[in-house]
């Protein structure tokens, strides 16, 4: 693990509600599960939330971030396009894919101009080749492939940035639960430190995948995102 | 004692509904029942707000029982994600008034989105205004929803302003489903005792 205090400060900043990259407009398909009355209480959450970590947040999003850290390390624009094609065709729900391209767009863009005025460094070549590539639509630019080239780009071991990223994607969905149901905020807090193994098992166990291992298993998860699309009640985007 | 001593209930709703206007109602009611009441009034933009409750309770209620807080522009956050202020102040109340049996907390002024944090409030009113538009209770959103009680307040303008009672009334009961909601006009307080009948029944167990 690294110690180098501004990379530890990328990696607060990465995991932040407060980085406005519209991550709470996002609820994966939690919406779906609170309008069909399939979570009652913290318990339910716990599990769900457990269930998106091993099964959509680890072979997924961690898999295609580590992958993208590693292009990243590498400077290679190819491999990191392989993997966010790749993220794309394993994330089913339309609404999911929508939601993670959106904030990667976001996170682009919001990267690209707050760097440029902070000094004109050299070595994020591949970074604005990726953001321009994303910018004129040549590749979706799913927000884990954007975090993974972010967080390599300033200083962040892969295990670290998978874990920002996971912690904050966990964060994200217990603020949709909290506005969507009705959980107390010692219960969520209960839920997030109960998660804290889990959250960091996830990481370890994918973040040296190889990028063709990346494959998502989440059947009800991924209906739940889908059926989310025609719902009655729709405050979030997915 | 402390916040987990004494019942909470909590007011929310759109700008303007009638949330002060039915806590004005309430206070009496409770306080002629023989209850010890503190209220709370969220999103003040001065403390000019918390003394015009203190002015309109001044013979009701102990002054350090009526108390503002600011929510940093964030009314949401502070009745739902972050509670922990309203409750650090329904914490003094407790201190000084042992005895204290409710406190009604006014949520700032909102939109249809927001929600009590159930350990802030163990009962949940949502207040909105006939004059809002009658097609608010069909937009379901989670004030109207999740609220223990629907309060649709301000009926005495319905005809002003074109609004089918009826109409809102078959919504109301459609997107609840079980639960409850009444109609009333803080005006002249016309069901303003059902909705204390709710209150009484559900969080001082009478
Ligand atoms: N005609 C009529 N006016 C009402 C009624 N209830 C409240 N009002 C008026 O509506 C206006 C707003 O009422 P408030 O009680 O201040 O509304 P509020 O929900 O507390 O407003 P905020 O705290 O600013 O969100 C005031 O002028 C009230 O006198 C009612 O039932 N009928
Ligand atoms: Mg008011």
């Amino acid at each position: 693990m690294s110690t180098d205090p501004q990379s530890f400060l990328t990696a607060l900043r990465l995991s932040d509600s407060f980085l406005p990259v519209g991550g709470y407009t996002a609820s994966y398909g939690l919406e779906q599960y609170l309008n069909e009355d399939r979570i009652e209480d913290g318990d339910d959450l716990q599990a769900l939330l457990a269930a998106y970590l091993r099964r959509v947040v680890g072979p997924c999003e961690t898999v295609a971030l580590a992958n993208a850290h590693g292009a990243s390390t590498a400077a290679d624009l190819e491999t990191l396009l392989a993997v966010d094609e790749r993220l794309h065709a394993v994330t089913m729900p339309q609404e999911f894919r929508e939601s993670s391209t959106k904030a990667g767009a976001k996170l682009c863009e919001l990267l690209g101009e707050t760097a440029a005025e902070s000094g004109p460094e050299g070595g994020t070549d591949l970074e604005s080749a990726f953001a321009d590539t994303v910018a004129s639509d040549d590749t979706p630019g799913h927000y884990p492939v954007v975090f993974g080239v972010v967080a390599e780009r300033r200083g962040l071991s892969r295990l670290e940035a998978c874990l920002a990223h996971a912690y904050s994607f966990i964060t994200g969905l217990l603020g949709a639960a909290q506005r969507l149901g009705r959980f107390g905020h010692t219960e969520i807090q209960s839920v997030l430190e109960a998660l804290g193994p889990t959250i960091a098992e996830t990481c370890e166990r994918h973040v040296d995948d190889e990028v063709t291992a990346m494959a998502s298993f989440a059947p009800l998860a991924e209906i739940m995102g889908m059926r989310h699309e025609r719902a009655g009640r729709r405050l979030f985007m997915s | 004692m402390g916040y987990r001593d004494v019942a909470k209930v909590g007011l929310g709703g759109p700008v303007g509904s009638g949330k002060t206007a039915l806590v004005k109602r309430l206070v009496p009611e409770l306080v002629d029942e023989g209850y010890d009441v503190g209220v709370i009034a969220n999103d003040i933009m001065t403390q000019e707000d918390a003394d015009v409750f203190r002015e309109s309770f001044a013979d009701l209620l102990p002054e350090d029982l009526v108390e503002g807080v600011e929510t940093g522009a964030c009314p949401h956050t502070g009745i739902r994600e972050d509670p922990s202020m309203n409750l650090a102040a329904i914490d003094e109340f407790t201190e000084r008034h042992p005895d204290l049996d409710v406190v009604l907390i006014e949520s700032g002024g909102d939109n249809l989105a927001a929600t009590f944090n159930p350990e802030l409030a163990d009962y949940f009113l949502f207040v909105i205004s006939v004059a809002e538009g009658e097609d608010i209770p069909r937009k379901r959103g989670p004030g109207v929803t999740q609220a223990d009680l629907l309060v649709v307040n301000k009926t005495d303008l319905a005809p002003h302003v074109d609004a089918d009672l009826d109409v809102i009334e078959a919504d109301a009961g459609e997107v609840r489903g079980d639960d409850p909601f009444v109609f009333t006009n803080c005006k002249d307080g016309s069901g303003v005792g059902s909705v204390l009948e709710h209150v009484e029944r559900e969080v001082l167990f009478v």
